[in-house]
């Protein structure tokens, strides 16, 4: 990373991690975690529906894989780093199977596609797994908030960084081609088709250690709640709304969506939705490029506007 | 008319919450029809005015993109609406008829089904008609085919545009009607907009004829799977054939335009 970015980065990081010595309130842990979750969530996505403008609707399948292959091996008594690591492969493995096939789709099948296999995933799981899972006393035993959420913030940091490393590397130049112009990209002599394999690859295995990172935290649950549509939907509307491609836009489109949904979630249930959808229509007739480009083109104006005081 | 609504099983939806409206105020179902149509069908033209119209002006691929887009976000705004007003309850209109049944060739046959299948063929003939006998349907044809030389010929484009939603938005009356007739709730238009989907690629994007038998065969293999894998998995059917299609034709089973 260059070095004001890295530096505004390590310093974001630290403040997260030192935030439970002063915070001690167990709600405001669960809720930074949660924040911590979306960020993995929406930020991986962003990899492949912001920089390689592959929409996908399915995030919830592989963000659901991670959250079944950690859970079930955690509780069978594997330790829990490696079975995050393996919820990550699991889903990298799921997205090779699954995904690739989809990536052949054309430009508005895939983002079909990929919706028709999260409602796969989600109808199978639940039927297979009928059952919550619940963790036993000896588990519940040595549960502490504290270690998820630095299990989370990891998560986080791991994601943002990974994604930060991959556009500004070759491959990104790559990722950014296909976007704007795959036909052009591919005159240019890009292997489109296996950079757009990379980019899905690399979501789905980030956005699974999140699902490992969910198991991990939620003491009981359904196995299909991670599969649920939502959280295909959380991350594209987060990342639209943020700004799409930009690393920024998931972070504070995150922040914006937990935010909201705290305000509202005392009153009625699906308001931050209505208020989120809505919003999420007007950016993409009106603001491609979300909060972030209102955020420069405020950040332009206030120059202007200072210039001509100066004069 | 490359826009593709994702919001449309919402709208279905949408038209069977005003069904059940008017029937709580003793309107028959059927006769509901011609007004939640035209209700559906102001509704379509006003969300073409606000939001899809703009995109008339976007480069074809990116027209589809953010077609798709902007209603996914409908379809949540509508469907999260919808949670918030009427409560998530599955709901049902029952008039006294609804059980019916009666017998022909030693089958018992029930009402509401039958009635289905006929306005399916009602509505595919009408459609055809209009497409390819009026005057207006032609320059639908030709904007779908080739938008720029229609513009040039002396067609009103984004007019065209606009009408043909609000049919497509105004159709959607049919399926509220019958579907309020048998259970609906705010998180299923998703589902029904999956079967839509499933059999406009089983058929091909713009052929109309194709859809009678694409639906009849989606429905076979529905009740297929119920047979062999149980009720649970029926969903799951329409959606694996629908990706086996895309990855092993990806150009579509019969003739479909490029997308």
């Amino acid at each position: 990373m260059k070095g004001k970015t890295s530096f505004s980065f390590a310093v974001a990081v630290l403040l997260f991690a030192v935030l439970p010595a002063v915070i001690r309130s167990e709600y405001m842990l669960n809720l930074f975690l949660m924040y911590f979750l979306y960020v993995i969530i929406a930020q991986s996505w962003n990899l492949l529906g912001g920089f390689t403008g592959q929409v996908s609707l399915g995030h919830s399948a592989f963000f659901g894989t991670g959250a079944v292959v950690t859970r079930l091996l955690w509780t069978s008594g594997v330790p829990i780093a490696p079975s995050l690591i393996a919820g990550g492969l699991g889903a990298a493995i799921l997205a090779a199977i699954v995904g690739i096939p989809c990536l052949r789709m054309r430009s508005a099948y895939f983002p079909i596609g990929t919706l028709a296999l999260a409602m796969i995933a989600q109808i199978t799981v639940g039927n297979l797994f009928p059952v919550p899972g619940s963790l036993s006393s000896a588990y519940l035993a040595d549960y502490s908030t504290l270690s998820r959420y630095y299990v989370a913030l990891l998560g986080a940091a791991l994601t943002v960084a990974v994604v930060y490393w991959i556009v500004h590397s070759r491959a990104g130049l790559a990722l950014v081609g296909i976007r704007d112009d795959e036909a052009a990209a591919e005159a240019m002599g890009v292997r489109t088709f296996r950079y757009k394999v990379l980019a899905l690859m690399v979501s789905s295995l980030l956005v699974g250690l999140g699902g490992g990172i969910f198991a991990y935290h939620q003491v009981s649950y359904y196995y299909y709640a991670p599969f649920e549509l939502s959280w295909s939907f959380l991350p594209t509307l987060t990342t639209f709304i943020g700004g799409l491609g930009t690393i920024a836009g998931p972070i504070l489109g995150a922040a914006c969506f937990l935010g909201l949904s705290e305000v509202f979630a005392i009153s009625l249930g699906e308001v931050h939705i209505v208020v989120f959808a809505f919003t999420f229509v007007l950016v993409v007739l009106f603001v491609p490029g979300g909060l972030m480009s209102v955020s420069t083109k405020v950040r332009g104006v206030t120059t202007k506007v200072m210039r001509r005081i100066t004069g | 008319m490359r826009y593709l609504n994702l919001a449309q099983g919402s709208l279905i939806i949408l038209g069977a919450y005003g069904t059940l409206f008017l029937f709580h105020l003793d309107v028959d179902p059927f006769a509901s029809l011609p007004a939640i149509g035209f209700a559906l069908f102001l509704l379509g033209a006003a969300l073409f005015k606000a939001s899809f119209g703009r995109l008339i002006t976007f480069p074809e691929p990116g027209r589809i993109k953010n077609s798709l887009l902007i209603s996914f976000g409908l379809m949540l705004l509508i469907d999260s609406l919808a949670t918030l007003l009427w409560t998530g309850d599955e709901r049902s209109i029952t008039p006294g008829y609804s059980g019916w049944t009666f017998e022909a060739f030693g089958f018992r046959f029930p009402l509401i089904g039958c009635v289905g299948v006929l306005s399916a063929l009602v509505v595919i003939a009408a459609l055809h008609l209009f497409l390819a006998k009026t005057y207006f349907g032609k320059s639908i044809t030709a904007v779908s085919q080739d938008h720029e030389a229609a513009s040039l010929m002396g067609v009103n484009v984004s007019f065209t545009c606009l009408v043909s939603f609000a049919i497509s938005v105004g159709l959607a009356s049919v399926p509220a009607v019958l579907i309020g007739l048998k259970s609906f709730s705010p998180t299923v238009g998703i589902l029904w907009f999956n079967k839509g989907i499933v059999v406009v690629m089983l058929s091909g994007i713009g052929n109309i004829y194709g859809v009678f038998p694409a639906g009849l065969f989606l429905g076979v293999m529905e009740a297929i799977s119920v047979y062999l894998f149980g009720a649970p998995y029926r969903e799951v059917t329409g959606l694996v054939v629908f990706v086996l299609v895309m990855v092993l034709f990806p150009k579509g089973l019969f003739k479909r335009q490029e997308l």
